[in-house]
């Protein structure tokens, strides 16, 4: 599937966020984002993890980060 | 650390001509059997955060399947709506490829203001459809379209993708001749990228037998499902043998640019890419068309006995399918079949299309044009080996 991972900002250094999934960081684009961004929110990232597509309300990111988390311990991949 | 998805390609060279491609895939083709235990309306909030990319399609699929295998009829309101935020993403996902993949495969560089302005003008649809945020209920959720808001949102995706053209797009589309002579003249990155693609050869690269997935998929599809207990068919499906090509080329073969296209240099790159344009414009002006269709509807409240269900939706890399098998109002078995599991299957379009090509200085590019072009949902790397 094309699972989606949402990754917390951990920071924001003008428009690139450097954000945080599963003990793993990167950096971010968050320019096609129609909201403002703070540190402590969810995004999903785009195929390839340039872009930030989408902010995710907190609950339903942990939500899905507990179900993924189902996922990679039930060795799905 | 979460392992990312992707698909790894090998072209197999021999003898100056490709003996073989080889398709890994790390996709997590199975993660659906986890929703079992999990109330159906669980599913449908979790589905749109964990599959974000193509998120509106996997929940229309899931509604689908819940709503049949619970027997419950949809309010004829429901219908154009669903239709419509199942348009809006497939006219998005599309748009963004052209604005932001294409002019990087011509070797320009994407002008990343237009990027944003086409993911933004489309962003909003399911709050305008469904203000109260339930669009993704079973049953249906509360309808009451704003109807200004979205012809003003049809009208900014539409200047949008006139200004990435460079032409508007309705006449850019409208027939063959128009749509050669604007890749020969227009500035524009997607015609410089469709005008790199027209020679002969490339134009035709990656035609192979053209298997278009039936409408309404293929006739064995939930009897396939129903009995794949170990998760093989959703791995690498087909019918009877048979590995059919999903997606905007299968959808928009009959149109006279496509089908003009793939006379003259058979269902290739040039096609593929083609059907893709072709299918924004079709859809735009299908979203357009359906405003007027419109109205507002309570929903219905969710009613899920036991019962089986396949949802279908034809979302904008091909042909979704889901399958939930309902018990004491919890989900029992879930499964889901992606287009990317047919295009990218080891006998599929990607893997015909390229078998005995000869080898090129620019076979590499060829085999990432053609992956574009099929457009995986995850990345997808390609190399080609000397055996």
């Amino acid at each position: 599937m094309c699972m989606a991972v949402p990754s917390r900002v951990v920071a924001i250094d003008g428009s690139v966020a450097t954000v945080e999934a599963f003990g793993q960081t990167r950096q971010t684009s968050l320019m096609l984002l129609a909201d403002e961004v703070a540190v402590g929110d969810y995004v999903i990232l785009g195929a390839g993890g340039n872009f930030a597509a989408e902010v995710v309300p907190e609950q339903a990111a942990l939500e899905a980060l507990a179900y993924l988390s189902q996922v990679l311990a039930d060795g799905q991949a | 650390m979460f392992p990312e998805a992707r698909l790894d390609v090998t072209l197999r060279t021999h003898g100056g001509a490709v003996q073989g491609v080889v398709v890994r895939s790390t996709r997590l083709v199975q993660a659906s059997r986890l929703f079992a235990g999990r109330r159906p309306h669980d599913v449908t909030q979790l589905l749109p955060t964990v599959f974000a990319l193509c998120g509106t399609a996997q929940v229309l699929a899931s509604l689908g399947a819940l709503e049949q295998a619970a027997g419950q009829p949809l309010s004829t309101a429901q219908g154009p709506a669903r239709h419509l935020l199942l348009l809006g993403e497939i006219v998005s996902e599309h748009s963004l490829a052209l604005a932001r993949d294409w002019p990087e495969l011509a070797g320009l560089a994407p002008d990343l203001g237009m990027v944003r302005r086409l993911k933004l003008a489309l962003g909003g649809l399911r709050a305008t459809l469904y203000p109260a945020g339930d669009w993704n209920r079973p049953g249906g959720g509360v309808l009451h379209p704003d109807h200004a808001a979205l012809r003003a949102a049809f009208a900014e995706a539409r200047s949008a993708l006139d200004q990435l053209l460079d032409a508007p797009l309705a006449a850019v589309t409208s027939d063959l001749y128009a749509y050669q002579a604007w890749i020969a003249a227009s500035p524009s990155p997607v015609a410089q990228l469709l005008k790199q693609v027209s020679s002969d050869e490339l134009a035709a690269f990656g035609r192979g037998p053209f298997q278009p997935m039936p409408e309404q998929g293929p006739a064995d599809l939930s009897a396939r499902l129903e009995t794949d207990r170990e998760g093989l068919y959703v791995a690498q499906p087909d019918s009877a043998g048979r590995v059919f090509e999903t997606g905007p080329l299968a959808r928009m073969a009959w149109h006279p640019v496509v089908a003009g296209l793939i006379g003259r240099f058979g269902p290739g790159l040039l096609a593929r890419l083609s059907a893709r344009l072709v299918e924004v414009a079709s859809s735009l002006q299908e979203m357009e068309d359906l405003v007027q269709d419109l109205d507002n509807d309570q929903g219905a409240a969710a009613c899920l006995v036991d019962g089986v269900g396949l949802g279908l939706v034809e979302a904008a890399r091909g042909l979704l399918a889901h399958r939930v098998e309902l018990e004491g109002g919890k989900v029992t078995r879930y499964q889901i079949l992606a287009p990317t599991e047919w295009n990218f299957h080891p006998e599929g379009p990607l893997a015909r299309g390229q078998a005995g090509a000869p080898v090129t200085d620019d076979l590499l590019r060829r085999a990432t044009l053609l992956a574009h072009a099929l457009d995986p949902c995850v990345a997808c790397d390609i190399k080609v080996e000397n055996a």
